[in-house]
């Protein structure tokens, strides 16, 4: 059995650079020393050599093929040594796994993408896959909410979004200090001051579980169909394989079925969020 | 992968004396990685077997403690290495229960998707030989499952042994190449007859103590609805002397959750894990689905009796009864069923 068909042995990445985000959160920009690509919403699992792992969907597009990046919150110990790597030092990388965003069902729609936190890291992957598509597109819109405007990660993605035709992109913080003239209030305030033509629209949703919870439920009450509401779900990915158990939800396990699901997938599965 | 042969077609009947028996087994050691159920202190396990202690191998006994799946799936395996695997793998004396559960493991390791080249390299070295069971232990209840107390799918050789005799019924290829190594300088002669009235009668008769024993459980068709429709309450009166110890999954024929530890040099220790501890499913961050205690122990059952016999549409209980035996919390998963169909 050669490393090249064994599916739990990393390939080897290098940090070439760190661009910090926010103060909990920061983008490692990786060139893979072999051949890599993945689906806009695939997710990878990222090896600090003999210390640990942790599952990331790469956030940047995956029409760049020499190298990739993933934004990282500080959260746990794996997560936060990574916050400490210096440029240049070599990580192991396995995937890219799982379901991603099924992109091309968008075509034809608008599409409405409501994100909290370092959750706007897998679609920000998605938002560069939409401007691919552009002209297939009728319209995006997000709408994105953090803590505080220091929470406020890819700044300068807003201002970029806004400037390209049928992209909108609006902002909220929880938080707000005097110099914000941006939305106060939680991610789904944003919800009542878009126009979106929901029959001809789907919906993506990804950020932390309580925002994941009441998005959804904003979304329905919207008249959104289960069906058209994508939840990307993070749960504790580890395999990557669909066998090790981890991150079981009911029957499915996220790392191969989702991580992208639709709302009627997985709505009577019981501890979802 | 279907080891099952066509009916009438492959097996072959041989029938040797209990010191033919011994002699056979004694080619094997050196060729072969073997091992069978040995009685120490009492209780009944795989060991290791050489020229040795080839006599104190017992035959048609309820299951060993250790399920089967420990030779497929070790405790620990470095899965960034090349696998420790030459020598073909003899098991003696696989009970009923046990194969059945290679169903689900087979589907769950084999199958389109992804197959694990650890598990498939063990899969096909493995030369099952298959006993019935003579006797029962307290908590057997293999017959509320559909699986009779004697091999009925995924042995190689089935094995029967009555008054200082030895049975052998040839399944399989692996089951034919294994017997010509077991006639090395020796005479195996074929049976003009199947098997001894006397044996069938005795696994008859098993099976129906099995059957009287556990009359009150319900029968494994029920056991889904029941397990989706019971009660929190249930879960929580049951949890309370679960110490989530893991040895009910540990133990388990079918059970196959695991964790990737890392290691220097970007390899990766495979080392078998549980559901029932905690933090199993907590992500960075403390966010925890299976918080709650008693959530936990009743993801077991859903992933037992709902989720797995519905995606791979193979039992995942085969009615072994080790969890029950295992439990230091004293939960019998038995009781629970007749409490949540009553």
């Amino acid at each position: 059995m050669s490393a090249n068909n064994n599916i739990y042995k990393p390939f080897k990445a290098r940090l070439e650079k760190v661009i910090e985000e926010s103060p909990l959160i920061k983008t490692l920009v990786m060139v893979p020393e072999t051949e890599f690509s993945f689906k806009t919403g695939e997710f990878i699992e990222l090896t600090l050599d003999g210390i640990g792992e942790a599952p990331f969907t790469p956030s940047s597009s995956p029409f760049v093929k020499d190298r990739f990046e993933v934004t990282i919150m500080k959260a746990g110990y794996v997560t936060g040594l990574m916050h400490e790597l210096p440029v240049g030092e070599v990580l192991g990388v396995r995937g890219p796994f799982g379901r991603g965003y099924p992109v091309e069902e968008f075509f034809g729609k608008e599409v409405l993408i409501l994100g909290g936190g370092c959750g706007l890291a897998p679609i920000r992957s998605l938002l560069y896959t939409l401007i691919e598509y552009k002209d297939k597109i009728k319209k995006v819109i997000l709408a994105y909410g953090s803590k505080s405007p220091q929470d406020c990660i890819y700044k300068p993605l807003f201002s970029y979004l806004n400037s390209i035709d049928n992209f909108e992109a609006h902002r909220t913080v929880d938080e707000t200090t005097d110099d914000w003239d941006e939305s106060v209030g939680v991610a789904t305030v944003l919800l009542d001051k878009v126009k979106v033509d929901i029959p001809n629209a789907i919906a993506v949703v990804c950020g932390p579980p309580v925002m994941m919870k009441y998005g959804t439920f904003k979304l329905l009450d919207m008249g959104f169909p289960e069906k058209d509401i994508y939840l990307s779900m993070e749960k504790n990915m580890s395999c990557g394989l669909g066998k090790c158990g981890h991150c079981m939800m009911g029957e499915y396990f996220v790392c191969k079925d989702g991580p992208v699901f639709t709302y009627d997938e997985i709505k009577d599965l019981p501890d979802i969020w | 992968m279907n080891n099952l042969p066509e009916p009438d077609v492959l097996v072959k009947h041989y029938e040797l004396t209990a010191d033919a028996w011994e002699k056979a087994i004694g080619t094997l050691p050196g060729s072969h990685t073997v091992y069978a159920p040995v009685k120490r202190w009492g209780s009944l396990d795989y060991e290791p077997i050489t020229t040795e202690n080839i006599p104190a191998i017992v035959y048609n006994e309820p299951k060993p403690v250790s399920p089967l799946k420990l030779f497929l799936l070790p405790v620990k395996e470095n899965v960034v290495l090349e696998p420790d695997v030459n020598k073909p793998l003899v098991v003696i004396g696989t009970p009923s229960c046990d194969l059945w559960a290679l169903d689900l493991l087979d589907r769950f390791y084999l199958n389109s998707d992804f197959i694990d080249p650890y598990y498939k390299l063990r899969r096909e070295k493995m030369i099952l030989i298959g006993t019935a069971c003579h006797s029962l232990l307290e908590h057997c209840h293999c017959t509320s499952y559909g699986v009779n107390p004697w091999p009925e799918k995924n042995h190689d050789i089935l094995l029967s042994q009555s008054n200082g005799k030895f049975f052998l019924e040839v399944l399989t290829e692996k089951g034919e190449k294994l017997l010509e190594t077991l006639k090395t300088g020796l005479e195996i002669p074929a049976a003009s007859n199947g098997l001894p009235e006397e044996l069938i009668q005795k696994r008859r008769s098993v099976k129906s103590q099995i059957d009287q024993a556990n009359k009150k459980l319900p029968n494994y068709q029920e056991t889904t609805s029941a397990v989706k429709n019971a009660g929190e309450e249930v879960w929580e009166k049951y949890a309370e002397t679960c110490v989530s110890c893991g040895a009910c999954a540990t133990i388990c024929p079918t059970c196959t959750c695991f964790l990737l530890i890392d290691r220097p040099g970007f390899e990766k220790v495979k080392q078998m894990d549980a559901c029932q501890y905690p933090g199993f499913q907590r992500v960075a961050g403390g966010e925890d689905p299976h918080r709650k205690h008693h959530i936990r122990f009743s993801n077991r059952y859903f992933c037992k009796y709902v989720f797995r016999p519905e995606r791979y549409d193979a039992l995942a209980c085969t009615g072994c009864g080790r969890c029950i035996e295992a439990c230091i919390g004293k939960i019998n998963k038995n009781e629970i069923f007749m409490e949540i169909t009553r």
